[in-house]
């Protein structure tokens, strides 16, 4: 019995090794927020479509990041594609580092940002190998409008409204 | 002394807290181009040559696309917290105003009076204009949407934001599809470039612009001399002092006029009162009015947020 218990107990810590450096291994591929961004259509109702491309050795942690890199392509970088360019939220390129904290948090592991990026499309994704890591490529959803107004709640973005 | 400090310091942090600078206002009208490509056009001859004027109530009653724009337009400024005025309604507005006061007819037997100046006036405005212009191009059996918003200011004449683009060729049969799709794209940079304009006259004060005229039964003109100097200078050397950054832009001077545009004025006066153009030029007037100029009669006319017209010799 003790060592059915002490078995269990080891794969389990086994089981939370991995997924503990699966996790750690996808922030750290996040943190550095390598990706490129891909303007694709814009919807109603402030609703924009853009195509993220990812990079990871692993190919599956390339693509679970591509809703995050989205977020923050549109609110940090802009995007361009199909004859126009989209200015980023931001208008300040320093704000990422001056409020670091904040971004942090908001993009942490199933953090705010989730709420303003929508499922990915379906049959949308493309892999491709690129020397010795994947380059994941997915079109996501992205709530412009709302995520606007939570930076402007937030203080990160002034509203046009602001001063008057 | 201390409870005087204290004052003082209340009320400082109650004008900072507080204060807000005048929110222009903003409407959506189409371009001359659109209104004579699509027939909303009165055509005048002035003098043998043939004039076009914008009819705004033709358009708005025969163009749905027009109302939808409209409407898109002021929804996703809305959004923004900057609801805009609209065309329709001003139009509506003024008419509805002139025919009441028409009929106006007091217990003494008298009547509102509008001078001509006033009927002039009475015009749909605001302090910025959105312009918009847009045509459906045919591609084979695509088609796409060419469409340009222009942010006009209404005293500077100057384009404060502006975004266009063509929409990609779509077999869509509806062009209002199109057109909204169009509207939605070029939002976001027409907003991005009329922050930057609200950021710039936060940080360097108002532009306004004023012309100042002489009346014709006033002795006097504007190279009359004061203490050796000539009252031109004078307005010259007033504007400097008081300007902010001593910014302002004399465009047109002689005897009888003088145009002063890209006047940066204080966004909030001493007392910590949103400024504007009219309130701007109240201690001018006040100034011609002391010695040594003792000009008694000074007519201002505020033409809006940011002019007015000032006539010396006129009461």
């Amino acid at each position: 019995m003790k060592r059915l218990i002490l078995v269990l107990t080891m794969v389990m810590l086994a089981c939370t090794a991995v997924y503990a450096d699966k996790k750690k291994k996808l922030n750290q591929d996040t943190d550095s927020f390598r990706y490129d961004i891909e303007y694709c259509k814009t919807a109603s109702d402030g609703m924009v479509m853009v195509k993220v491309w990812s990079y990871s050795k692993r190919s599956d942690l390339a693509m679970k990041q591509c809703r995050k890199n989205a977020v923050h392509g549109v609110i940090f970088r802009g995007y361009s594609g199909e004859g126009s360019s989209h200015r980023p939220l931001v208008s300040d390129p320093t704000i990422e580092s001056v409020k670091a904290d904040y971004f942090e948090a908001f993009f942490d592991e199933d953090g705010p940002y989730m709420r303003y990026v929508g499922a990915m499309m379906d049959g949308s994704a493309e892999v491709r190998k690129v020397g010795k890591e994947y380059k994941v490529g997915v079109v996501v959803t992205v709530n412009k409008d709302m995520l606007r107004k939570h930076l402007e709640d937030a203080g990160i973005v002034r509203s046009l409204n602001s001063g008057f | 002394m201390k409870k005087i400090l204290l004052t003082a310091l209340f009320a400082l942090i109650t004008v900072s807290a507080f204060s807000q600078a005048k929110k222009p206002t903003i409407m959506v009208m189409p371009s001359d181009a659109w209104c004579k490509a699509n027939g909303f056009v009165t055509e005048i001859d002035n003098m043998g040559t043939k004039v076009y004027s914008p009819d705004y109530t033709a358009a708005m009653q025969g163009s749905m696309d027009l109302i939808n724009v409209i409407a898109k337009l002021n929804d996703l400024m809305n959004d923004r917290g900057f609801p805009l005025q609209n065309l329709e309604t001003v139009i509506k507005d003024i008419n509805n105003t002139s025919a009441e006061l028409a009929l106006v007819e007091g217990k003494n037997g008298g009547s509102v009076v509008e001078s001509l100046y006033d009927q002039v006036r009475n015009r749909a405005k605001a302090d910025i204009i959105m312009q918009v212009t847009w045509d459906v191009v045919s591609v084979g059996p695509k088609k796409s949407v060419r469409y340009t918003l222009q942010g006009l200011d209404s005293y500077t004449n100057k384009q404060v934001a502006g975004a266009n683009g063509t929409g990609e060729p779509s077999h869509e049969v509806d062009p209002a599809v199109l057109l909204a799709e169009a509207v939605e794209a070029n939002m976001d940079a027409f907003v991005g470039r009329l922050q930057a304009h609200f950021d710039d006259m936060f940080a360097n004060g108002r532009e306004v612009s004023y012309l100042i005229r002489i009346s014709d039964v006033w002795g006097n003109d504007l190279e009359s001399d004061y203490d050796g100097y000539a009252l031109s200078e004078i307005l010259d050397d007033w504007f400097y002092d008081n300007t902010e950054g001593h910014r302002y832009n004399i465009t047109d001077q002689s005897d009888t006029q003088m145009t002063l545009n890209q006047v940066r004025i204080p966004i909030f006066d001493e007392r910590g009162r949103a400024n504007d153009a009219n309130r701007f030029i109240r201690d001018l007037v006040r100034y011609l009015k002391a010695e040594p100029f003792l000009i008694e009669d000074i007519k201002v006319l505020n033409q809006g947020l940011g002019r007015c017209v000032i006539i010396l010799g006129e009461k």
